[in-house]
């Protein structure tokens, strides 16, 4: 029964509509029905803004923990299911990231305010952690794979590390008291990528001692 | 603003009232809004703010002087809103033609950091079981009559209260414009009778780590403190909030008395005040102490000094809709009249 039941929990969060109504979701259920019940308060485009920045940086978050999860429970099927979303994930995050820089631009009240913004450091490292992100985004598919060969596109994409760190800084000098909720989300992917990287190495010199004891029996042979 | 157009103003408030309807926005209930950012409360002035409480003084007094026994004497819909004060308009702080923010705005938008970091946030946190009556508020410091006094006895010792509306910018670039109830600090400092050494006045806000959980963290250096320069204290601007709308402040504003520093950034309005002290040396302040390339001791609002991560130059009004844009600020948030006298010769990049 218990199996039963965990399987087709796996099957549902393997499906792909499953993964876009999550993350679809998200942001109805953040920005849109707020906006019906009140729930944006007094500085409603103040809210969204916030609002939609948090959504991208915990779903860019959700996206980074998702590789050293596989390599930290290989056997997971509950951690393999979540990783047939990679591509879905974070295309969302550059998504929720550009709703955000939209209401950025809707909050300081046109292009003039928009300038203005432009001056101010912080405001860099927003924009520079998006720049990344869209482009990202914009290969995030199977033709851009081909075209730049797995390697290069792995490498490629492995600028979402410097985007998370760029986001990271962005989001935790947005304001004071910020830091108290951006260093959770810090602290979540740092421990992982620790994790991994821990267990890789580990993994790595036992695989090479099994080499070597191997390499060992066949020259010197009893 | 004439005297004919004041009466009318007047004439139109009370007739309001005296019709029965009884339109007032109550903070209890949250407003249910319409999409797409419109709101409920887009409606004409004399809807959405009829404030006309001239009550007597005798009924102030008999709500918060006696409590319990008297508000059990009233009828159960005066003991669930909040009772009225007697106050009256200052005429020569009405902002004449500037719309005030609605009250449902003012009491759900707090920066209140004592209760949560989010500004929605106060107006539940601060209203679970902290106690703003009874209060006691200490003077001392440098000065001549060093005491501690009940709010109600302050408030009786300061004479009648009166109403200003008055601008209020905060430094994160938004701004209501609020009327305050309440009397001029000056008449504290006319109590206390500041010695000729004092040079400058510290606010200190309450601190009650058993009831506000934040005062038991680290994350900030609580309790709040503000400074102000005597001078700057003794100017006609200078205000002690009591009341909001005509109604004694609520916990989320500050209750229950609160600086008003309508030419500074919101931050240097202490709320909650309890203690107000005379020093000869420039007081440690709470947000200058933790980033002073943020947030200067002067705080004064100045489009042409912006802070590290954003503008100063413009604002936006809080309930003015949704794509309303921002509007530019003015040097001194428009006080300039009353306080640029204050800094003249000095340079106001250095010491912003």
């Amino acid at each position: 029964m218990i199996a039963f039941q965990m399987n087709s929990l796996i099957k549902v969060l393997a499906n792909k509509l499953f993964a876009l109504a999550v993350l679809v979701g998200v942001g109805i259920w953040l920005l849109v029905l707020p906006a019906f019940t009140g729930g944006l308060g007094a500085n409603p485009l103040e809210k969204l803004l916030h609002q939609s920045g948090e959504i991208a940086i915990w779903t860019l978050g959700a996206v980074l923990s998702l590789s050293p999860l596989r390599v930290l429970f290989p056997r997971s099927q509950v951690v393999a299911a979540l990783n047939r979303h990679r591509r879905a994930v974070g295309v969302s995050a550059c998504v929720y990231g550009l709703l955000h820089f939209g209401f950025h631009v809707l909050y300081e009240g046109g292009l003039d305010g928009l300038a203005r913004s432009l001056s101010k450091p912080f405001i860099w490292f927003g924009v520079a952690g998006l720049s990344i992100l869209v482009a990202l985004a914009l290969t995030s598919n199977n033709w851009s794979i081909r075209k730049l060969g797995g390697k290069s596109w792995k490498l490629l994409h492995r600028l979402a590390y410097v985007a998370a760190a760029l986001l990271l800084y962005h989001q935790s000098i947005a304001g004071k008291g910020h830091w108290y909720i951006a260093r959770w989300l810090l602290l979540a992917l740092f421990t992982l990528q620790v994790a991994r990287l821990m267990k890789m190495l580990l993994g790595r010199s036992a695989y090479n001692r099994r080499a070597t004891s191997s390499f060992r029996a066949v020259a010197t042979p009893p | 603003m004439p005297r004919q157009i004041l009466t009318s103003v007047w004439v139109l408030e009370s007739s309001v009232r005296f019709c029965g309807s009884n339109r007032q926005i109550s903070v209890d209930k949250q407003k249910p809004r319409t999409g797409c950012g419109h709101y409920r409360w887009d409606l004409p002035d004399s809807a959405i703010t009829p404030e006309a409480y001239y009550l007597r003084r005798r009924e102030f007094l008999r709500v918060f002087g006696l409590g319990l026994a008297a508000s059990a004497l009233l009828p159960p819909r005066a003991r669930a809103e909040p009772s009225a004060l007697n106050d009256s308009l200052n005429p020569a702080f009405n902002l004449d033609g500037v719309k005030r923010t609605p009250e449902d705005l003012v009491t759900t938008y707090n920066n209140f950091y004592e209760w949560a970091l989010a500004k929605d946030q106060p107006k539940e946190l601060a209203n679970r079981g902290w106690k703003t009556r009874p209060w006691s508020v200490e003077i001392g410091g440098l000065c001549a009559n060093p005491r501690k006094l009940d709010i109600e006895e302050l408030i009786r010792l300061v004479g009648p209260l009166e109403r200003r509306n008055y601008r209020h910018r905060c430094v994160e670039a938004w701004s209501m414009v609020i009327p305050w109830d309440g009397f001029s600090f000056a008449k504290l400092v006319d109590l206390a009778q500041p010695r000729p050494e004092a040079k400058y006045v510290k606010f200190t806000s309450f601190f009650d780590p058993a009831n506000c959980p934040a005062h038991r963290g680290k994350d900030f250096p609580w309790p709040y403190t503000e400074g102000l320069t005597l001078q700057e204290a003794m100017n006609e601007l200078a205000f002690i909030a009591v009341g909001l709308y005509g109604k004694p402040l609520r916990n989320q504003n500050g209750a229950p008395l609160r600086l008003v520093v309508p030419w500074k950034y919101g931050f240097k309005s202490a709320k909650s005040l309890a203690k107000v002290e005379f020093v000869a040396e420039q007081p440690k302040t709470l947000w200058n102490e933790l980033a002073p390339n943020e947030y200067g001791f002067y705080a004064n609002v100045n489009p042409n000094v912006d802070h590290p991560r954003w503008s100063q130059k413009t604002e936006r009004v809080i309930g003015a809709g949704f794509f309303s844009g921002k509007q530019p600020t003015f040097m001194f948030n428009g006080y300039e009249k009353q306080v640029a006298q204050l800094y003249a010769g000095m340079d106001l990049r250095k010491n912003f």
